[in-house]
């Protein structure tokens, strides 16, 4: 990153007695669009307040653009911030309510009259709109007009506070692709958080993964997916399956066995390998799609297991099948590609099996 | 959930309504027709002629001694208004946005407060405004001559105790209208680059406009009406409208006056509202637009 806009390190923050942040550390490029994922009290929005100024952190340095933002107050920092509610001024008209920074910035009306107009566009709401009531407008409006105010005073970085946890699934999926345009064409950065990891790996340039107050990882979309840190972040993604396994070490790899596929041993090359693995609780990842029903057509490298359907979901794209395997504590879980002919039932007995050098090795 | 609108000749809305409709019909309506229907009649050796002439009428708009009193009594229906918002606002800001430690206890100690008998504390209101009282006591005792305060049986004693009686109305109806706030509103507006006095003028101030109105309709009506605080703590020295229609009932006898004074006060207590609402419903006409 040549110059980051936002540079977090260390960020500690104390509520009395309990610790909602563990120094945490992040940088955020110019134009960059990350997203802060975790779940409920991972410290998530406590990081973005911090960013926002609405919360001083008990310990680390905060730069924005270059600057220490040690007692800077929201009001003077070049962040804006969408929030969860939205919070629209509910006695001022759209009009008042997305020129309001200009209107603290001293800005000329006619200047800020166009500029409110420019936002209007921008979000595709119509002209009319300017003198309604937030309350007369439906949610997905609102939502432009939040977006509005928070980009009409054209800041360097917008803060997201799951702005989108409100709608309903489809005007949601519509709006997070009107923000990806968004942040294309301002090349202002986006720093979102959002519960919902497929919606960050749908938008952001990075994502932080966040658990307990700590960063777990940092990383591209592909990353976060492909290459988890441990098995909390490949566990967060979605459902999946984990295979407990023993592993030794072997040069860059790693040779592993499991006492469930007795006497098959696999070579895990070390780009499928964790950077933090450790010895204890070893597993491989293996993602549902890449399980597939094995009739008499096993090739020598795949690992098989038998098991019992216990349920299965037609998907419409795919199927996904949960498959109960003696041994196991969770079903495991596989996604087939969706088909008329169903390629099993439930109580049918199905082997499964996938390739275990494709898999991910990490540890808890 | 859904609510059924129901028409108003639904019998079950009927039934639950009647009672009130028949106590309010039986002990408001026909009692403010008896009252208007009295000031048309006469009194003669104290007792009640029928006689529907405009004489009552002509009297009451003829001597301005009636309104005098019906100036003051708004006067200072007003002016206990502003007393009773400026002392209730700061108060109920306090408790809805900063103090948090003691907040549960002095809530107590307003209910409490508020809760008893109006008699009683405007009675102890005397014990400290009284010459050889607390309040001169203690201004002796920090170096003030002796007698510094003479507030007893003056109109500034009797808006003391107005004010004390009233005060926690207002405090009351602000403190639920800021509460109800969201504080991200707040946050938006450090945000958008306000500093906290600009905050508080664009967001707070207006958000809790409905509890201001509110407030200072009850202290009005109720200031309107005031008739112990003027006796007590006034000593009579600036007789309010209800000491005046008390005497035109009781010590004249004179009912048809007493009532046509009534309907005067009534009159412009209700104008005063009509008003100030029509001033409050214009500041926020655009429709659809949360109260």
């Amino acid at each position: 990153m040549v110059s980051p806009i936002i540079d977090a390190a260390g960020i500690v923050k104390d509520y009395g007695s309990a610790r909602a942040l563990h120094g945490v550390s992040l940088q955020v490029g110019a134009g960059e669009f990350v997203a802060l994922v975790g779940p409920s009290g991972c410290g998530k929005t406590t990081l973005l307040k911090i960013l926002a100024g609405f919360e001083e952190p008990t310990d680390g340095r905060l730069e924005i653009e270059g600057k220490d933002m040690r007692g800077v107050p929201a009001a003077s920092r070049p962040t804006r911030m969408v929030f969860q509610k939205l919070a629209l001024f509910p006695h001022k008209t759209v009009a008042d309510n997305i020129g309001f920074p200009l209107k603290l910035q001293k800005v000329p009306v006619a200047e800020t009259n166009d500029r409110v107009r420019g936002m209007l566009d921008l979000m595709h709401l119509r002209p009319d709109y300017l003198q309604r009531y937030p309350a007369q407008l439906s949610g997905g409006e609102q939502q432009r007009v939040a977006l509005a105010r928070a980009l009409v005073s054209r800041p360097g970085v917008l803060l997201l506070d799951e702005p989108m946890s409100a709608l309903d699934a489809k005007l949601k999926k519509s709006l997070q692709a009107e923000l990806k345009k968004l942040h294309r064409e301002l090349g202002t950065s986006f720093v979102l958080v959002t519960h919902d990891l497929e919606e960050a790996m749908m938008l952001a340039d990075r994502i932080c993964v966040m658990h307990g107050g700590h960063v777990v990882q940092v990383g591209t979309p592909a990353d976060i997916y492909y290459r988890p840190a441990n098995m909390f972040v490949a566990g967060f993604i979605g459902e999946t399956n984990f295979l407990p396994v023993d592993a030794v070490r072997a040069g860059n790899g790693a040779q592993v066995t499991s006492p469930l596929v007795p006497g098959a041993g696999a070579e895990i090359a070390a780009e499928h390998i964790a950077p933090s693995l450790s010895e204890k609780g070893t597993a491989l990842l293996v993602r549902p799609e890449s399980i597939r029903i094995v009739r008499n057509d096993a090739t020598a490298a795949e690992w098989t297991l038998e098991g019992v359907v216990e349920e299965y979901f037609i998907k419409g794209s795919s199927t996904q099948y949960r498959i109960r395997v003696r041994g196991l504590e969770a079903a495991v879980i596989v996604d087939l590609a969706g088909s008329i002919v169903l390629p099993a039932r439930v109580g049918e007995t199905v082997r499964i099996g996938f390739d275990p050098t494709q898999a991910f090795l990490l540890s808890e | 959930m859904k609510i059924e609108v129901k028409s108003w000749k639904d019998p079950v809305l009927l039934a639950a309504v009647a009672p009130l409709a028949v106590v309010m019909i039986a002990f408001f309506l026909v009692p403010l027709v008896m009252t208007a229907v009295l000031t048309f009649q006469t009194t003669q050796y104290y007792r009640l002629a029928w006689s529907w002439d405009l004489k009552i009428w002509t009297e009451v708009f003829s001597k301005p001694h009636y309104w005098t009193i019906m100036l003051r009594t708004v006067v200072m229906a007003l002016v206990c208004v502003a007393i009773c918002i400026a002392i209730a606002f700061p108060a109920a800001y306090a408790l809805a946005t900063r103090l948090k430690t003691f907040k549960t206890q002095i809530q107590i100690l307003i209910i409490f407060a508020f809760l008893t008998d109006a008699v009683l504390k405007t009675f102890g209101w005397i014990l400290i405004l009284d010459k050889n009282g607390v309040a001169n006591w203690l201004l002796m005792h920090v170096g003030f001559p002796p007698d510094a305060l003479n507030l007893l049986f003056t109109p500034a004693g009797t808006m003391i105790g107005m004010v004390y009686n009233l005060v926690a109305y207002p405090m009351f109806t602000i403190y639920l209208s800021l509460v109800r706030i969201d504080r991200d509103l707040v946050l938006a507006a450090y945000d958008a680059g306000a500093s906290r006095l600009r905050t508080f003028f664009e967001v707070t101030l207006p958000l809790s406009r409905p509890g201001l109105y509110s407030g200072a309709v009850l202290v009005f009506v109720l200031s309107l009406g005031a008739f112990l605080e003027p006796k007590v703590l006034g000593g009579g020295t600036a007789p309010l409208a209800s000491e005046l229609i008390r005497q035109s009932f009781e010590t004249r006898v004179n009912w048809p006056l007493g009532a046509a004074l009534t309907m005067v006060l009534i009159v412009t207590g209700a104008l005063m509202l009509g008003l100030s609402s029509a001033f409050a419903l214009r500041r926020r006409s655009a429709p659809g637009r949360p109260a």
